[in-house]
Order: structure tokens, then sequence, then C-alpha cells
């Protein structure tokens, strides 16, 4: 087994005073799906800003085995300000580092790559548009764009399925398995029932995370997901059983 | 016409419209970043703030631009720094802020033994009375900003956007947000002289409005906003040099009436476009 990616030991970390995360241990392997669950509140994104490396530890330590490890970030489209006067080309040229630190312009080789990218997701007709004008499933798709552009070897989602209809939903679970080919992923979700078949581990965090090297959901599991909560079964579609609790 | 053109021979009218100008310009960048960032309200507490340090100069006899700059600086990057730590509630601190460098201001031109004449060209603005020394800072200036919205664009924009994201990128967040906070105190008290404290506000956000009927392109605002500005506050003086009212006063008015009259050229042209559209 190659080394991994990446490594969460022991790490306790919050907000000013308060304690959202403690003693959090997680590995990150290449080509590893890692379905994120949990409650409202419970440290699902602050486990992200940890691996990110945008919040400071209060205790433990995140390493990166392999060396630097290339992030791409989609986050919760929620804390965007979408009236923001920037168009779909501009955003997704954002997820791209300047070559020159002193005079941080694009060049023309990196404008070729955008509008590539924008190609690829048939975005490019609206390259020129405002991110204000797209719709929910446009929006995330642009958003996905400036987290693929730099190629990055882990690919970090934020509640990726928010705001989207059912069929772009179907449709960017079929990239991200596509995608999966290629580098690691780390979805968080709220919704525990629709991305348990695609991903190949599930991690719940809620104040502490729980490991499970399998994408089927157990008792135990739920236990800490606290009720009420949706079981899934395993069959050719997705589907799902409400237990009784 | 000849009367337009013989008033270009006054010095202090030369001035004007100079200042004028290049205040537009600033304005056409800095509002743009103001206006994208929904930091209207803020900036409005800067710039009353300002009147603190107008008031305290005053006192002390010092120059009141260096004492409302000094004033503005700190709070812009003291709401900066409240905005960061997030933990207070924001629109209450600035509101604070706002009065309280008023209440200030006022306690110390009070107290201020004998006259004090310019105080009511703070308020209003008198783009008249403006003089060689204070042309040349503003021109030193707009130069400055303009250089660094130039070269550092992306990062200015991409701060203002999405600080998390550009954190995650590598952009030192701190330093441009920071940097963009002494350039709006800066920008804000260098341009009272033009329309006043009460008034300068709008010369940071009207042309941006009027310009964002036409993009929401935060590159293309800017030069909009410059064209809008300039018709407006050049009309402005223009108007009330031969009306002989306040020119702080009339270029205001002259960019609400601009503003108006292309929201509505813009609202009939997409009531027509959707008459074709229903009709094809």
């Amino acid at each position: 087994m190659s080394k991994p990616l990446a490594i969460l030991e022991n790490v306790t970390t919050g907000y000013f005073s308060e304690v959202v995360l403690k003693n959090v241990n997680l590995e990150i392997f290449p080509n590893d799906f890692v379905g994120v669950i949990g409650p409202n509140g419970g440290g699902k994104t602050t486990m992200i800003k940890v691996l990110l490396g945008i919040l400071p530890l209060f205790k433990g330590k995140v390493t990166f085995p392999q060396g630097k490890l290339n992030m791409g970030y989609l986050p919760q489209i929620s804390q965007i300000d979408k009236s923001f006067p920037i168009t779909v080309r501009d955003l997704v040229g954002s997820g791209l580092k300047a070559e020159k630190s002193w005079f941080p312009h694009l060049t023309s080789k990196q404008k070729t790559l955008v509008n590539k990218m924008l190609d690829e997701a048939g975005l490019i007709s609206l390259a020129s548009k405002p991110i204000g004008e797209l719709s929910g499933g446009q929006t995330q798709k642009a958003f996905l764009c400036r987290a693929l552009i730099n190629e990055p070897q882990l690919l970090i989602l934020d509640e990726p399925n928010t705001f989207v209809d059912k069929g772009f939903e179907q449709e960017l679970y079929r990239w991200l398995k596509e995608l999966n080919k290629k580098m690691a992923i780390l979805l968080v979700s709220h919704d525990i029932g629709t991305i348990s078949p695609m991903v190949k581990t599930i991690a719940c965090v809620n104040g502490t995370l729980h490991y499970h090297p399998s994408n089927q959901l157990t008792e135990d599991l739920l236990k800490v997901y606290n009720c009420p909560v949706d079981i899934i079964a395993h069959g050719p579609l997705p589907h799902r059983v409400l237990k009784e609790h | 016409m000849s009367e337009v053109f013989s008033i270009l021979e006054y010095a202090f009218f030369r001035n004007a419209l100079v200042a004028a100008l290049l205040t537009s310009l600033l304005a056409a960048m800095v509002g743009t970043y103001i206006v994208s960032r929904k930091i209207v309200f803020i900036s409005g507490g800067i710039t009353h703030a300002s009147f603190g340090g107008i008031g305290m100069a005053y006192f002390f006899g010092l120059n009141p631009l260096v004492g409302a700059a000094i004033f503005a600086i700190f709070s812009a990057t003291g709401i900066e720094w409240i905005s960061q730590k997030g933990k207070v509630r924001e629109d209450s601190a600035i509101a604070i802020l706002w009065s309280l460098g008023m209440a200030l201001g006022i306690i110390f031109v009070f107290m201020t033994p004998g006259y004090t004449p310019n105080l009511m060209s703070f308020l209003f603005g008198s783009i008249l009375s403006v003089g060689k020394a204070e042309l040349y800072l503003l021109l030193v200036f707009f130069v400055l900003t303009l250089m660094f919205f130039i070269i550092f664009f992306r990062p200015v924009v991409y701060t203002a956007f999405d600080p998390e994201f550009a954190r995650i990128m590598g952009i030192p967040v701190a330093f441009f947000r920071y940097t963009m906070s002494v350039i709006i105190a800066v920008a804000i008290v260098i341009s009272i002289r033009t329309v006043g404290i009460i008034l300068v506000l709008s010369l940071f956000t009207i042309p941006q409005i009027t310009a964002m009927l036409f993009t929401r392109d935060f590159a293309k605002i800017i030069p909009l906003a410059a064209l809008w500005g300039t018709l407006g506050s050049l009309s402005g003086l223009f108007f009330s040099y031969f009306f002989n009212i306040p020119s702080g006063a009339a270029i205001i008015f002259f960019l609400t009436i601009q503003f108006l009259i292309l929201k509505g050229f813009v609202m009939a042209r997409d009531f027509f476009r959707r008459d074709e559209k229903v009709l094809e």
C-alpha cells in the first residue's frame, strides 16, 4: 500500500475557546473516496479547514507523507456572495497560482487552460457571464472547475449536492467517479443516504471522528450520527428504507 | 458657449476641474471595491469617524487633512480587524464609531478658541478653493492606487470575493485586506475636499451602481464608473458655477439624475426586448 497523502493525528481544534473537534485521527490515501457525514455543527467543515491548513490546531498534528499536497477545494456555496461582480472565467482562473508574485496576472498559457476547463465542463458559453446569473447546478460546476484547474491530488467537496436538482446530482456523481481514478476525494454531506453508494469509506464526524473502512452503514456508525437518520440498503439503484428508531 | 470657456481662464476653476476629474477616477477604483464587497456602511463609518480627526486637528492647530487621515486609517483597519475576528456585531461597532467620530469632532471644534471658518467646507466640500498642493497630493495618491490596482488586480478581487479560498491559494489575504482598508480611508479623506463628509460616499457608490446597469464584471465596472463619475461631477461643477449653488450638492444631484435616466433607459430596453421575444 502506498504512503498516505495526509494524516491527521489527535487533532483537537475549534474557534476561540470553543472546541469543535476532539482527538480526530484520519488517513487519506491516493484514490481514496471518503464520505464525511455527521450532524450540523458536528465539525465536518472544521475538519476540512484543518486539512486545508487554514485553521490553527489546539493539539495534534497534520502531516503530508508524500510531500506538499495539492488540494482542490469546493466550499459550501451558501458561504459565497453570488452577487459579487466576478465572471465565470475569472472565478475559475482564481484557482490558478500566479507564476510571478510581484505581477500576479495569469499567463496566456494559463488563460488557455481556463478556457479548456470551461469547455470540458460545458460552461464555455457562460464564461463571460457573472456568477450571479448561473443556475444552482451551473454554479456548483463552475466552483468545481475552480477546484480542479490545478489538477489536485486531493479534491475536497463541502456539500456539493445543495442547491442542485437531481439530474445534476447524478451528473456530478458520474463526474466524481471519473475523477476518482486520478485523485483522492473527500466529500462532505449531511445527506448520508445519497453519498453512501458512491464512496469507498465513510467517516462520521460529530465532535470526534469515527472512521468506517467500508461504505456500508452500520448500527454503530449511526449511533454516532444520532437519530433520526435514513438507513441505506445497497442495490443497483440507490434507495432508502427508513428504519424505526 | 463662450461663457463656459471664459471661466476656464480662472485658475481656481481649472484646479476645481482637475480635482473633480482625479477624485472621480480615484473613486471609480476604490468605490468598485467598496460596492462589490458590500462595505458601503463601513465606509460611511470611516468617513464620519474622520470628522473627529478634523476637530482634533483644529484644536491642536494641525492640518485637518492629517487629522482626518489618521482617524480614518485607524477606524478602517480597526473595522477590518473586528470583521476578521468575527465575534463582535460589526454593524453596531460601526454605528458607535460613526457617531463617536462626529461627537468628538463637534466637541473639539466647540472647544477651539476663535472662529473655525473651514468647518462647513469639510461638511459640504469646497472644491473651488482646492490649491496646487492638494492637487499634487491627489495626483500622487491616484497614481499609486492605479498602480496597485493594475499590478495586484487579481489578489485584490479574489481576497474581496472569497478570502478563505484566496488564503488556500497562498495569497497574503491580511496584507491585501488591510492595504485596501488604508486605501479606502485615504481616498475618502482626500475626496472630502470635493463634496464634503456628508456627500462623499455617493461619489464612491452612484457611478458604480450606474455602471452595474451594464456590466457585472469587476474589471469593466471600474472604467464605466470612471466615465459616469467624471461626466456627473464635471457637469455638476459647471452647473454649480453658473447657478451659484454648492458644488458638492450639484455633483451628487447630477450623478443621481444620470443614474435615473440610464436606469429608465435600461428598463425600457429590457421591456421592449421582452416584447420582441413574446411576439417571436
